[in-house]
């Protein structure tokens, strides 16, 4: 519908196109990464997030990743930094790629608490960093002459990252088709009247209007920007709009570095000339004249078949993954079953309270647990809303207590099996606050996987 | 390529259309954060730090004429502006933000259960340090809730020295840092009032949280230990505040009063208003008659919290139990309407 004769071009894989987006997109991203896990060691964020917590909320079939001990935690952040900058400088850069892949992912599997769809998108991004030659132009590597210096790249190497900002935005346009988000102006409503204090915009952000324009308009521009960067007609407007847009959500929401990634990662749906342009530039302020390099002749002509496979399956479950969710009955947001993995950002704001339980079985005695023994603010935060994290949760606590014998004034009670209960009372996107677990569910006996959580309470509207 | 360009027009129209549709309903008064933290910090903040140590140098001036005339009647002039000093903490304690909280001021003031044996072994060996952290649980008030309420405490008092300088030392630490988080506060108070934003640490979410984590700390520390909650059901009358004087009840109604009058704003612009105008006023009824039963309950006893926990367990359970349903009105409806955020993190809303 958009433009049929580009997106043809996709389909022809090993066509060839010039590497120059490529190494732009190698650079900026590159430096985003190093910035992006400077973050975390500026603001002490290893320490608070990977050093100070007792437990960690792993996911399911990754428990084994467990964190490295005290300060060793800030080795992967300094294996990105150098990983991030071997990127940026093209040098060793599928090490560096794989380097940085590898410690970041490994980082965001040891603890849900801190799952954010952008830190999702930096793995897959970081991974397809390792598979495109985006070290063969303007690298360290042509300079040291570990590799020969390509003039053009087979044509998948780039779309495959255009296919990813693609599925990020549509996906995200996608899941804002819902009641709350088009009739109800929620979550944005609750966001933006808590800016009202902003000088000379702020009086506008408590008006339904202005909530229900930025939802529309959210929705419609996740759903359609791409087209219209793709689109060289309409891109330089779009690219406008991409500014004005993420600027707006940086201001106003705390979400990191998410903007910036996304302001600078769409340069990629770029002209190969712009590319180019800079490109030359860089080389000028570099002072490295093009003609210095030997370009090889093409590479093979024809994408390997294995790669190709492995790109169908890549591409296949990307699309595959948001829409796991239809396996489930039930609201998905209040069960939030296929949830994460889907582009679900800005579209919920969820608010609970766990009271939890431990029930001595012998006695029939029960102890309420002080949820900051065991969590920090961000874990108890996340897990009061969240049934898996209630359920790992609750085995923490079995397991803190099996075999114990608590001593009370001149009692004491040996705890053996015992089981964990919650009452936890949850508010979604505004409406008053509805019972989420009852406290007769023995959380101990529910089993954690992936199928229905059938002691989840209903939702009602 | 025209599809596209009309969707995007279309896209950026709807921005205008839906701008103009709504606008026939009624002109609300718009709320402004500004002016809630403004009647926080003028009326109710401010006169609470005058009014803490206006108290705690009535304790300090009774206490001196109490130190050179050791009589059983002087001592129950100290106890009974001890008491003044409680129940006027109540209504500071809700405030452990910005720079009342680097000073430490709710710890150093109020850390309880006491440790007596720690108190007596630092009155006998002397060279002791009120202001280390190991003795946080060795100063404040209930310190001298112990030293003061105990039985024989006049016989203490006449016959140790040692044990007479340590009850002062520790009222002269509590006067000496009000009076300086007065100072700090009076320096803070306009960056307060102008901190209106949504990230965790802006006044306005300190306060939000703080108000939540105090509310949680009168339910679980004044009540919920004490009755055995997190005990399996096995009282602790050990962690009562202020066992020895057996004010314990009417500190949880002064805080729970303290903490209702500052979700009213008192008579200002308060949490309340902050809800009606976000349409919540239903949750605001709830919330203030919530407000109403516990003080009501909390008024039904009329023995100690000790001796109640024996006669009368029942009563202290059902003042638990509607403590418990405040905490799920506060701390998840009224604070996810306000749009403020518990932690630093970043966040994309899921």
């Amino acid at each position: 519908m958009i433009d049929k004769r580009s997106f043809g071009k996709y389909i022809k894989l090993d066509e060839h196109v010039s590497i120059a987006p490529l190494v732009i997109f190698r650079i900026i991203f590159g430096a985003l990464l190093f910035f992006g896990s400077s973050r975390f060691l500026i603001n002490g964020w290893v320490e608070s997030l990977y050093i100070q917590p007792d437990y960690f909320f792993g996911y399911l079939g990754f428990e084994w990743v467990q964190p490295l001990p005290g300060n060793w935690m800030y080795l992967p952040f300094i294996l990105m930094l150098i990983g991030s900058l071997g990127i940026i400088f093209g040098g060793f850069y599928r090490t560096s790629a794989l380097i940085y892949f590898i410690c970041f992912t490994y980082v965001e599997l040891l603890d849900k608490s801190n799952y954010l769809n952008h830190y999702y998108f930096v793995s897959l991004m970081s991974f397809l960093l390792i598979l495109v030659p985006a070290n063969r132009n303007f690298s360290l590597d042509v300079y040291m002459g570990r590799v020969r210096p390509m003039e053009t790249v087979q044509k998948w190497s780039i779309g495959i990252l255009k296919f990813q900002l693609a599925v990020v935005y549509i996906f995200a346009g996608i899941a804002k088709l819902n009641s709350d988000w088009l009739f109800h102006a929620q979550p944005l409503k609750t966001w933006l009247q808590a800016h009202h204090n902003i000088p000379l915009v702020g009086q506008f952000l408590q008006e339904d209007w202005l909530a229900y324009a930025f939802s529309w308009t959210g929705c419609l521009y996740d759903l359609f920007i791409v087209f219209f960067l793709i689109n060289s007609k309409t891109r330089r407007l779009a690219y406008f709009a991409v500014v004005f847009f993420h600027f707006v959500t940086w201001y106003l929401f705390p979400i990191g570095v998410f903007p910036w990634v996304m302001i600078f990662s769409t340069w990629i749906f770029f002209s190969t000339s712009f590319h180019q342009k800079i490109l030359a530039f860089l080389r000028n302020f570099f002072k490295k004249s093009k003609q210095n390099i030997q370009t090889t002749a093409s590479p093979s002509l024809r994408i390997n078949s294995f790669l190709k496979l492995f790109l169908i399956v890549y591409i296949s479950l990307q699309i595959l993954i948001p829409f796991r969710y239809l396996l489930y009955p039930g609201n998905l947001f209040w069960n939030e079953e296929g949830f994460r993995f889907s582009w679900r950002v800005m579209l919920m704001h969820k608010e609970g309270h766990a009271t939890f339980f431990l029930k001595d079985k012998a006695t029939g005695r029960e102890l309420e647990i002080n949820n900051a023994k065991f969590l920090t603010v961000t874990q108890e935060d996340q897990m009061a809303t969240q049934p898996d994290m209630i359920l790992q949760y609750a085995q923490i606590i079995k397991e803190h207590y099996d075999g114990k014998t608590l001593h009370f004034g001149d009692y004491k009670f040996p705890i053996e099996d015992p089981s964990v209960h919650a009452e936890i009372y949850v508010s979604l996107n505004g409406r008053p606050a509805q019972l989420f677990v009852d406290k007769s569910v023995d959380l101990t006996e529910q089993k954690y996987n992936l199928s229905h959580r059938n002691w989840i309470e209903p939702f009602q509207q | 390529m025209k599809i596209s360009s009309s969707l995007l027009i279309i896209s950026l129209a709807v921005f205008a259309t839906v701008s103009c549709k709504d606008k026939k309903e009624e002109e609300e008064v718009p709320f402004d954060k500004a002016a809630l933290l403004e009647n926080v910090s003028s009326n109710i903040i401010t006169p609470a730090l005058d009014d803490f140590e206006t108290k705690i140098i009535s304790l300090q001036s009774s206490y001196g004429v109490f130190k050179n005339n050791r009589t059983a009647g002087n001592l129950s002039l100290v106890r009974s502006d001890l008491i003044d000093v409680f129940l006027a903490w109540q209504h500071v304690k809700p405030f452990d933000l910005g720079p009342i909280r680097d000073y430490g001021l709710k710890a150093a003031t109020n850390t309880y259960p006491c440790d007596t044996a720690k108190v007596l072994t630092n009155i006998d060996n002397g060279g002791y340090t009120l202001g280390s952290a190991g003795n946080i649980d060795a100063v404040g008030l209930s310190t001298l809730d112990f030293l003061l309420f105990r039985s024989s405490s006049l016989d203490f008092f006449v016959n140790n020295e040692d044990y007479t300088t340590y009850a002062e030392q520790v009222i002269n630490k509590i006067q000496s840092e009000v009076t300086a988080v007065k100072t700090v506060w009076n320096n803070y108070k306009s960056t307060f009032v102008a901190s209106t934003g949504t990230e965790s640490t802006s006044a306005f979410s300190m306060l939000v949280n703080e108000f939540n984590r105090d509310y949680e700390l009168a339910k679980n520390a004044k009540l919920g230990i004490p009755i055995g909650k997190q005990s399996l059901g096995v009282a602790l009358p050990e962690y009562i505040e202020a066992r020895y004087s057996g004010v314990s009840l009417e500190l949880l109604d002064e805080s729970v009063s303290a903490l209702f009058e500052l979700y009213k704003g008192k008579s200002g612009v308060g949490f309340d208003d902050y809800l009606n105008h976000l349409e919540k006023g239903t949750l605001n009824n709830e919330i203030q008659s919530k407000f109403n039963a516990i003080l009501s309950q909390a008024s039904v006893f009329t023995v100690t919290l000790e001796e109640a926990i024996s006669s009368n367990p029942s009563d202290l359970d059902l003042l638990y139990l509607l403590m418990s349903e405040q905490v799920v009105k506060l701390k998840t409806e009224m604070t996810s309407s306000f749009g403020v955020l518990i932690t630093y993190q970043d966040n994309d809303g899921d």
